[in-house]
């Protein structure tokens, strides 16, 4: 009894091998008919008398799509005899492109299998791996419409291709040594070197000590081994930051750092993030880390894989390469040109990278940086008929498009505040805007009139007529958690607040987008602006502004000319800023205890509280609250004094640095439990920065479910700044139009 | 709405409040260059001659401060406006509003001070007004003048072309922190000192020796505020190179230790021009000469595009952005 339909399936289709797949089980079913890509989505003409069990099958689609849905319209059309795919066509754009994912087992194997096509080639994948994103110039998702366009199929190839019974068939990226992109090596005045194979000599080199800039997938690397770390770190001028590593085995990523089962399973998954880990031995390869943890990633390349089978050391440093607060470089020409100070050769290929995508980076199951193998990411989410565009806030910055029951946010742009960082914003707003096909009803971005994301918005919606949003920063931050009635704990560096001072521990209740502000942390002096993010001693300050600070400043070599200004500032209010942020308290704990005086990277003295945190041991310290125009207002100053009298009576530091974490957060989750008390909410949101330090978020947590609450954290987005072009969309979906 | 103290720092909302409320009237141009323009000054021409005419009202505390005074402020703020226009300041109106208990002693050395500062603009003070207030109905004394001037050639803010060399006419930064210094009672080791000065001789020298394309004061929103709206304006990119601003290392420090960016704030006695470039050395030469451009440098040059970008010395690139008044922290 045959039966005859066509099969219409929605979602991430394209890229992912479904044509193939469709193919291989109407072989296994004896189904006639065609299969055709529309770009959201695929199309099965189908007929046979197993047709339920092929339906069926389809349903549970390939290992890298996304099914939302599928669905059977009656076929009305001519009986077909066997089955073939026919030639993509663009529809309707809802499906979206599948993010980059790294090398599959079986495309390892093929690397390392010396009689196969594929020995020893570096861009070797499948259609369950390799680039997506980074290579796409338009949708649908076809070779011709990616930048492999350049390298036309050899003979081999090509049949592999065509063969509906190869993992490599409609392999948009199928390459081999014959046709595709080649690898080469040059020196660092673009000379190139002499060589057989440009992997081996690459390795050698990097054994030796040399420092190497790499071109992988979305961009360059600087890599070296272990031995040249504090040389790179000198060319780089950044010498207190941490870099991540690149590990050829996890048997060496146990031998150095703790790994959960669950994270053993992300630094193995498609995506292959950095994954920041805390060390065995405290005092371990600190020449890479002076933290207690470190990033770690797996090879995700076949590129990578090869150099590490050639390859001495167990480890490579590999950190992207770019100038500090630029975009990382992505052609060999640029690099050549910005990098030769830096470093001694280049390995680089002739596969144009076209949308950048830096390594992302995961922490605790949470994303810190949400870039290669996470985004662009789709999102269901139901925000009406409106189409929207959220721009994002400034630091940490992606984009976010939301069309038709989708929101689909892009890979990490970054600190978007020099002309190079917004040209790269402007490019992801229309690359993303291309393969959307959307058609923007309204703009949201940020509070804060002079980020260059809100002129970029406001500059769009002249030319558009788009409606403008602006979004509270922190309100974003909620919005980007939950969007049921819940009490909302944002805690963060600064966004400019409702009342002009400048938020970043706030409680809200309610429901997106009506949130109000409940409770949160003292409001205090800022002295300088943002000086006082640079220099957090400023910060302390600016919450203690008497002798005894004045004494602990001094004894640390800070001018009597500088501290008499200080104070000045500080009692005129001479471009003193208000903050209630949790990070600048952070900071402001970190120069009391000495840990760090001047900040060199985004949110170091934050993170090395946290690092000397870590030995030690929380004591319960009394938490003082007030109520200020019906907000309740934890009094950070007391905490701060309290550190003090402990660091002046002796205290162990890394004492009074856990004790001091923990009270911070003891004391703004007890607010957000009582606002929760008296509303009657059952969830409690979480987002921020400060959200990463583990025992700040565990403190919080343990609190709200003491209280019998619902902690509500999403590990589907950044809890830092990447998830606020997200929350600004949500924000704005949900207001009335 | 209401105005508040950020719609008179000159940034961003001020601009709003002038562009929506203040500069609403059907009548604002008597032929020539008016209102519409929002210049320096206004530009009419009568019988083949071209008439400048400028206001400014002037609320400065302390009134003596190292370099000047409330006088001085009074007498230059006009003048210089006419200069930018590329006018010979030849006659100003001087109007106070003084407060009862006012020391008339104050006002005596108010007085001096603005003629000896006529004396160096070349100028006079023909006709005048004075009110007293009740006490507390204003705080000590506030000064306008108004002042007309003639130009043979007038020069915009909006005329930058793409090729032009951007000259500024000494140290950036100077009154702004000098005020702030005295006012806040800072010791900051050094003492800075305001530049108020009149710039037309410095000026006329300057269009003398070259073609001056477009000249605006960086007064209230400095630098910053001054090279947006000539770039914005006239339609082109400016581009600055950070290592060829002049500023005093005295002003560099202060702002340092303060978080304030010397661009941002006022100057008094200070020109920023777009000049062919054929014409920039010559013209740069010139400038030195005058008493008050002793200082002066090329500092960037204009492109096609927009905005106004610093290059920095390692390479980097940022924009420069006219301030919104009190500045707000933005890092996360
Ligand atoms: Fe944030
Ligand atoms: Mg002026
Ligand atoms: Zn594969
Ligand atoms: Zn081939």
């Amino acid at each position: 009894m045959q039966k005859c339909g066509i099969i219409v399936v929605k979602g991430i289709v394209q890229g992912v091998g479904f044509r193939p797949f469709v193919y291989s089980l109407a072989e296994k079913y004896n189904i006639s008919g065609s299969v055709q890509n529309l770009g959201s989505e695929v199309r099965v003409v189908a007929c046979g008398d197993n047709f339920d069990s092929f339906l069926s099958e389809i349903g549970k689609g390939t290992p890298l799509s996304k099914i939302d849905s599928v669905d059977v319209l009656d076929y009305s059309g001519a009986a077909v005899s066997g089955f073939y795919i026919d030639k993509s066509s663009s529809g309707t754009l809802s499906g979206f492109i599948p993010a980059d994912v790294s090398i599959c087992d079986d495309c390892i194997d093929d690397i390392r299998d010396k009689n196969g096509r594929y020995f020893s080639y570096w861009a070797t994948s499948c259609v369950n791996c390799g680039p997506r994103y980074s290579i796409i110039l338009d949708v649908p998702y076809d070779r011709e419409r990616t930048t492999m366009d350049e390298f036309p199929l050899c003979a081999g190839c090509r049949k592999e291709y065509e063969d509906p019974l190869s993992r490599r068939h409609h392999a948009q990226t199928i390459a081999c040594r014959n046709c595709g992109p080649g690898l080469f090596l040059y020196d660092r005045s673009g000379n190139p070197v002499e060589c057989t194979d440009p992997l081996e000599k690459a390795a050698e080199f990097l054994d030796a000590g040399h420092i190497m800039a790499i071109r992988g997938i979305g961009g360059f690397h600087i890599a070296c081994t272990e031995s040249s770390a504090s040389c790179l770190k000198e060319r780089l001028g950044r010498t207190e930051q941490a870099l991540a590593i690149m590990a050829g085995r996890m048997s060496f990523i146990d031998s150095v750092a703790y790994v959960s089962d669950e994270e053993r399973e992300i630094l193995r998954g498609p995506e292959h993030p950095v994954v920041v880990l805390v060390k065995r031995e405290r005092d371990s390869l600190c020449e890479v880390s002076n933290l207690d943890t470190i990033g770690i990633m797996l090879p995700y390349s076949g590129l990578h894989h090869l150099l590490f089978d050639n390859l001495k050391a167990p480890f490579l440093i590999m950190t992207s390469a770019n100038s500090p607060g630029n975009p990382m470089i992505t052609e060999y020409e640029t690099a050549l040109l910005k990098l030769r100070s830096s470093v001694d050769y280049f390995l680089t290929h002739n596969r144009v990278i076209k949308n950048r995508c830096d390594d992302s980076v995961v922490r605790d199951g949470y994303i810190i940086r949400m870039s290669r193998g996470y985004a662009p990411k789709r999102t269901s989410a139901d925000l009406g008929g409106r189409c929207i565009l959220a721009v994002g806030p400034e630091l940490n910055s992606n984009i976010t498009v939301y069309k038709g029951g989708f929101c689909y946010t892009s890979p990490h742009v970054g600190n978007v505040r020099n002309p190079s960082t917004l040209d790269y914003l402007k490019e992801t707003v229309h690359k993303m805007t291309a393969i959307t096909g959307a058609e923007y009803d309204i703009i949201a971005h940020d509070m804060h009139p002079q980020f260059l994301s809100t002129r970029y918005a406001k500059e769009l919606s002249d030319i558009s007529g788009a409606q403008l949003i602006p979004v509270q920063h922190h309100r974003a931050h909620i919005a980007a958690v939950c969007t049921k009635p819940c009490v909302g704990i944002a805690i963060d560096g600064v966004g400019l607040g409702d009342d002009g001072t400048v938020w970043g521990g706030e409680v809200f209740a309610g429901c997106v987008p009506e949130l109000e502000r409940v409770g949160h942390l003292e409001t205090v002096d800022m002295p300088g602006g943002d000086l006082a993010t640079r220099f957090p001693e400023r910060m302390l300050y600016g919450i203690l502004p008497d002798d005894l600070t004045a004494g602990i400043l001094a004894g640390r070599g800070m001018s009597e000319l500088e501290l008499n200004v200080l104070d000045r500032q500080v009692k005129a209010g001479i471009n003193v800023a208000k903050t209630s942020s949790t990070g600048r308290v952070l900071d402001a704990a970190s120069a009391l205890l000495g840990i760090c005086r001047e900040k060199t990277y985004d949110g170091e003295p934050a993170m090395k509280l946290e690092a000397s945190a870590s030995a030690g041991t929380p004591a319960k310290w009394e938490r003082e609250f007030k109520t200020e125009s019906g907000c309740r207002v934890f009094q950070t100053s007391s905490l701060l004094r309290r550190a003090r009298a402990e660091y002046l009576s002796g205290t162990d530091v890394s004492d009074i640095a856990a004790s001091f974490q923990y009270n911070l957060a003891a004391g703004i989750a007890e607010i957000a439990v009582e606002s929760a008390g008296i509303l009657g909410y059952d969830k409690v949101a979480v987002s921020g920065g400060v959200a990463y330090n583990k025992m700040i978020r565990e403190t919080v947590i343990n609190i709200i479910r003491s209280h019998d609450l619902i902690p509500v954290l999403n590990r589907d987005f950044p809890l830092g700044d990447g998830c606020i072009s997200y929350g600004q969309a949500v924000y704005a979906g949900k207001m009335k139009g | 709405m209401k105005i508040n103290m950020m719609h008179g720092a000159g940034g961003a909302v001020f601009g709003e409040l002038l562009g929506e409320t203040l500069t609403k009237y059907k009548n604002n141009n008597a032929g020539g260059i008016g209102l519409e323009s929002l210049d320096d000054g206004a530009v009419i021409p009568i019988d083949g001659k071209n008439i400048v005419l400028t206001t400014d009202s002037h609320v400065v505390r302390p009134l003596f401060f190292p370099g000047g005074d409330i006088g001085r402020i009074a007498v230059c703020g006009t003048a210089n406006d006419l200069a930018m226009m590329g006018g010979k300041p030849l006659a100003l109106t001087c109007s106070m509003i003084i407060e009862e208990g006012f020391d008339i002693e104050i006002l005596e050395r108010i007085v001096q001070s603005m003629d000896s500062a006529l004396e160096e603009a070349g100028a006079s003070i023909v006709t005048g007004d004075t009110k007293v207030l009740a006490k507390g109905e204003i705080d000590g004394i506030a000064i306008n003048t108004a002042g007309i001037g003639i130009a043979e050639k007038p020069v915009r803010d909006s005329a930058l072309k793409p090729g032009d060399i951007i000259i500024v006419s000494g140290t950036l930064g100077d009154h702004g922190l000098a005020i702030m210094t005295s006012r806040e009672g800072f010791d900051f080791g050094e003492q800075i000192r305001s530049d108020v000065a009149p710039v037309w001789n410095l000026v006329n020298a300057a269009m003398q020796a070259g073609e001056v394309h477009a000249m605006k004061d960086p007064t209230r929103g400095g630098f910053s505020n001054a090279i947006n709206e000539m770039a914005e304006k006239s339609g082109v990119q400016v581009r600055i190179s950070e290592e060829s601003l002049p500023i005093r290392r005295s002003v560099r420090s202060a702002s340092e230790l303060l978080g304030i960016n010397p661009l941002d704030v006022a100057n008094e006695g200070k020109v920023v021009m777009g000049v062919a470039p054929e014409d920039a050395e010559a013209i740069l030469a010139a400038i030195k000469k005058d008493k008050y451009g002793k200082d002066a440098a090329i500092v960037g040059r204009v492109v096609e595009g927009k905005s106004v970008i610093m290059e920095t010395g390692i390479g980097g690139e940022r924009f420069i952005e006219p301030p919104v008044g009190d500045p707000v922290p933005r890092v996360c």
